[in-house]
């Protein structure tokens, strides 16, 4: 006979909370803030800040990866404002079938809304987004007024 | 714990591979779930294409290896960085009711599934009740 232990949806919600009391413990012991480290390791952010982002910069624009592994392309939109970035959707909102019982959820699912402040004003007509093996990447060129601009000295 | 449970080492894994390996390994999410016929694994492995996974079971060890490669984009600065890019590991203990023969994956989207089906004999079966 099989038995079946049904987990907690987060059963590491609890581990979370004491790792973000630790870090605020810490933060006010020694003035410091501290680095907040998922529990995988890999992420610099705390697990409520999805996507996680890298940002790379240029002189004509800007390039930023998002992990979103298991999106859907359809399900995820891309929006530039002025200087604004935001990126909204969902992700493995799939309930379980029935006679499934999950064991373990770690993965993150739901919809996210996150607005990231870009240095500049975006060229909106020229944003470029590609997405990849789980990782949505959105090329986003400065407006052409605002590029800076070479003033030639008369003699 | 449970007959079926894959019970999870990879504190073990994580903390054993960088003394022997000069990089750091990441322990992916996942999700674990089961019906009369299998135990599904997801695990998330963003930036991770086909050809970049490894599932091997040993001695009743599943382990998902997995190396992200993701380009950074070219004449680019990096500005900010919220998660790493490198190498994914986790082990699970497996069951005895697992037919490791049959054991499928496939990667999608970032996402790695595996299908890990029953032996027969521990499959659920439903009695019909003669009357």
């Amino acid at each position: 006979m099989l038995e079946l232990v049904t987990w907690p949806r987060n059963p590491w919600s609890v581990f979370d909370e004491l790792e973000s009391l630790q870090s605020d413990m810490n933060r006010m012991l020694t003035g410091q803030p501290t680095r907040e480290v998922g529990r995988s390791g890999r992420a610099w952010r705390r697990r409520s800040t999805y996507p996680l982002m890298n940002v790379w910069t240029a002189k004509d624009g800007i390039v930023i990866d998002a992990e979103l592994p298991g999106a859907d392309p359809k399900d995820v939109d891309i929006a530039v404002q002025g200087d604004e970035l935001t990126l909204s959707g969902k992700v493995n909102a799939v309930d379980a079938a029935e006679g499934e019982t999950y064991h373990r959820r770690e993965r993150p699912a739901g919809e996210f809304t996150r607005t990231l402040q870009l240095p500049f004003r975006a060229e909106a007509g020229a944003v470029k987004a590609n997405y990849k093996n789980g990782v949505l990447r959105v090329t986003i060129p400065r407006s052409e007024e605002e590029k800076p601009k070479k003033i030639v000295i008369e003699a | 714990m449970a007959d079926t449970q894959v019970a999870r080492k990879e504190e073990q894994a994580v903390e054993r591979a960088p003394h022997t390996v000069n990089e750091t390994i990441y322990a992916p999410d996942v999700d674990i779930s089961e019906n009369s016929e299998c135990v599904r694994l997801v695990a998330d492995i963003p930036g991770v294409d086909q050809k970049g996974v490894e599932v091997t079971v040993e001695n009743n060890v599943l382990t998902v290896e997995a190396r992200a490669a993701v380009e950074p984009p070219e004449g680019y600065e990096p500005l900010g960085r919220e998660y790493a890019v490198g190498k994914y590991r986790r082990d699970f203990t497996l069951s005895n009711a697992v037919d490791t023969e049959g054991i499928k994956a496939r990667v999608r989207h970032g996402v790695l599934e595996v299908t890990l089906p029953k032996r027969e004999e521990v499959k659920t079966r439903k009695i019909e009740i003669e009357g």
